[in-house]
């Protein structure tokens, strides 16, 4: 890729992430959303945890993963769901947005790759996202309290590859979004499974042994684990360091088929025509 | 020569809705998947939280029996989540219906239809109930078949519960219609309302461990009562008699939910016309 290529992409994302500012503000309710539903989902969850509690403590759920702190497990899958969510439906989301508003056919007319499109539309996402999550995370730990005692260096280098393994998957839902013009259902089933099986609530060893199997073979469940093993201290499916690599690895593949399906699918919906239909 | 043409009435407008409603789900069959998909899946991360929770010697569960009258979390669960799980297709229903029109630049048109413009909610009303009433037995068989589920008590019992609910979750429904067009924000208000529905009224845990500020506020909806005298009915048996209190609130909450959410719509649809906001977003 030559520099004048490197130049319009960025340029391209730069136009996408503005436009995304602009409509985000548009819509302030947006803005303060962000910050209570992450709190509307772990409040029921904290006082569910509360009705199991011995002497104020969960002491059931020691068993299972080294910690009585739930608060703090529940606060680490938080964090990396909302990540997955971002991605998954800054993606795939903004692509239904723009056939029902009319513009996706105009953008794909601009020389200005698929996957750049939508690389662009997820940064917005993830930079809001980042910046609700530090204050949730510090909204719950005032409300609830946990606490940390690893390294939080060492869990960003963990989230990281997890994070752009998960662009790869992205690209695959915007691939399915384009065929089916549907996104809501697609987007929030695949969002929810994931975040269920890969244990962003509970520790998956609690799963029937059908399903444990299929969340062993999904990386995202090694990032969960990882991150609350460098944080809190658990019980891990694996040593750390393993679990880093299978990211690591994950990263890889999953960003080469996520383009190669996306490239696909971009290519059939041009040659029917179907991309304004929805 | 003066023509008069006959104005439609409510129930061809709501026929005409209820059509396009049916037309418009058939176009994108994944929404059938989801019906499929979301009873099994939603109530299943608070089932495993609370298998975690239990511990590998179910020493924990005791405490939620003691608050709860029943060890078996997964009936509790269940019926929690259905309720809450209906809420929210309502909310979604009546909050997107319109939303969507304004997006799809097709609101004015409609509302320049020579019909009440109530007729619009209660033609999405109507396919929702339908819609409902395919969907209860699917749900239960569903629960039958993966979670076990027992049904102590009398499913018609149960099933007046639902019915004494409808006013006032539609109502609630009518209001958030009538919100959404204000706010020009639907999916934030759904998250708002249904997230508030999920704190406060018990969907997975007994309002026991609720601070008392947060108990008083669960009096103030009637998904609490629906629950309440569905989780009775269901996992312990109880008669008519046991839980005609909550069916007496119920349709008070019906009566009065109603009213508002119909004077609400109606002065939101003169604020619209009057301000010429109906299609801006």
């Amino acid at each position: 890729m030559n520099r004048n290529k490197i130049k319009t992409y960025m340029m391209a994302i730069g136009a996408i992430f503005k436009k995304d500012i602009k409509i985000f503000f548009s819509y302030r309710v947006n803005a303060i959303l962000s910050i209570l539903e992450p709190i509307i989902w772990v409040v029921p969850v904290y006082f569910l945890s509360k009705s199991f509690q011995i002497g104020g403590k969960n002491i059931g759920f020691a068993q299972y993963t080294g910690t009585t702190d739930y608060m703090g497990f529940l606060v680490m899958g938080s964090i990396v769901s909302s990540f997955v969510s971002a991605v998954l439906w800054s993606m795939g989301f903004s692509l239904k947005n723009e056939m029902d508003a009319g513009v996706i056919e105009s953008n794909w007319l601009t020389p200005i790759p698929l996957w750049v499109q939508l690389v662009g539309r997820s940064i917005f996402s993830l930079v809001s996202t980042t910046a609700s999550t530090l204050i949730v995370a510090f909204l719950i730990w005032l409300l609830f309290g946990f606490s940390i005692s690893g390294s939080i260096l060492s869990s960003i280098a963990t989230l990281i590859p997890l994070l752009i393994g998960l662009y790869g998957l992205g690209f695959g839902i915007a691939g399915l979004v384009l065929i089916t013009n549907n996104a809501n259902n697609i987007i929030d089933i695949t969002n929810a499974t994931l975040n269920m099986i890969c244990g962003s609530e509970f520790p998956v060893t609690v799963l029937p042994k059908g399903i444990l199997a299929v969340s062993l073979i999904i990386p995202l469940t090694y990032g969960y684990d990882s991150i609350r093993g460098i944080l809190l201290g658990t019980k891990t499916l694996l040593p750390i360091h393993i679990e880093q690599l299978i990211l690591v690895l994950f990263m890889g593949i999953s960003i080469y088929l996520g383009i190669f399906i996306l490239n696909k699918v971009e290519k059939y919906c041009k040659t029917i025509g179907n991309i304004g239909f929805h | 020569m003066e023509t008069t043409i006959k104005k439609p009435s409510v129930f061809t407008a709501m026929g005409a809705v209820f059509k396009k409603e049916f037309k418009i789900a058939f176009r994108y069959p994944t929404w059938f998947i989801s019906m499929l998909i979301w009873p099994i899946l939603l109530p299943l991360g608070y089932v495993f939280t609370a298998k975690a929770l239990s511990g590998t010697d179910t020493s924990s569960l005791v405490s939620f029996a003691t608050l709860t009258g029943t060890s078996d979390y997964k009936t509790y669960m269940l019926i929690g989540t259905v309720m809450w799980s209906w809420m929210n297709s309502i909310l979604w229903s009546f909050g997107t219906s319109l939303r969507v029109e304004q997006v799809r630049g097709t609101l004015e048109s409609n509302w320049l239809c020579p019909v009440p413009k109530i007729s619009l909610l209660l033609g999405y009303s109507l396919f929702d109930m339908i819609f409902s009433i395919i969907y209860i037995p699917i749900i239960v068989l569903e629960f039958k078949l993966v979670y076990n589920f027992h049904f102590v008590g009398s499913p018609l019992l149960a099933l007046l519960v639902l019915l004494v609910s409808i006013p006032a979750v539609y109502g609630i429904g009518f209001i958030f219609a009538s919100l959404v067009m204000w706010v020009k924000e639907a999916n934030s208000m759904v998250f708002l309302v249904r997230g508030m529905i999920m704190v406060f009224c018990g969907i997975t845990y007994p309002l026991a461990v609720l601070p008392n500020w947060m108990r008083n506020v669960s009096k103030f909806i009637p998904i609490t009562y629906s629950i309440n005298a569905l989780r009775a009915v269901i996992t312990e048996g109880v008669s008519v008699g046991d839980i005609k209190s909550e069916i007496f609130i119920l349709l008070i909450f019906g009566a009065v939910l109603m009213t508002l959410g119909l004077l609400a719509f109606n002065y939101t649809q003169k604020r619209v016309k009057s301000s010429g906001s109906l299609g801006q977003y």
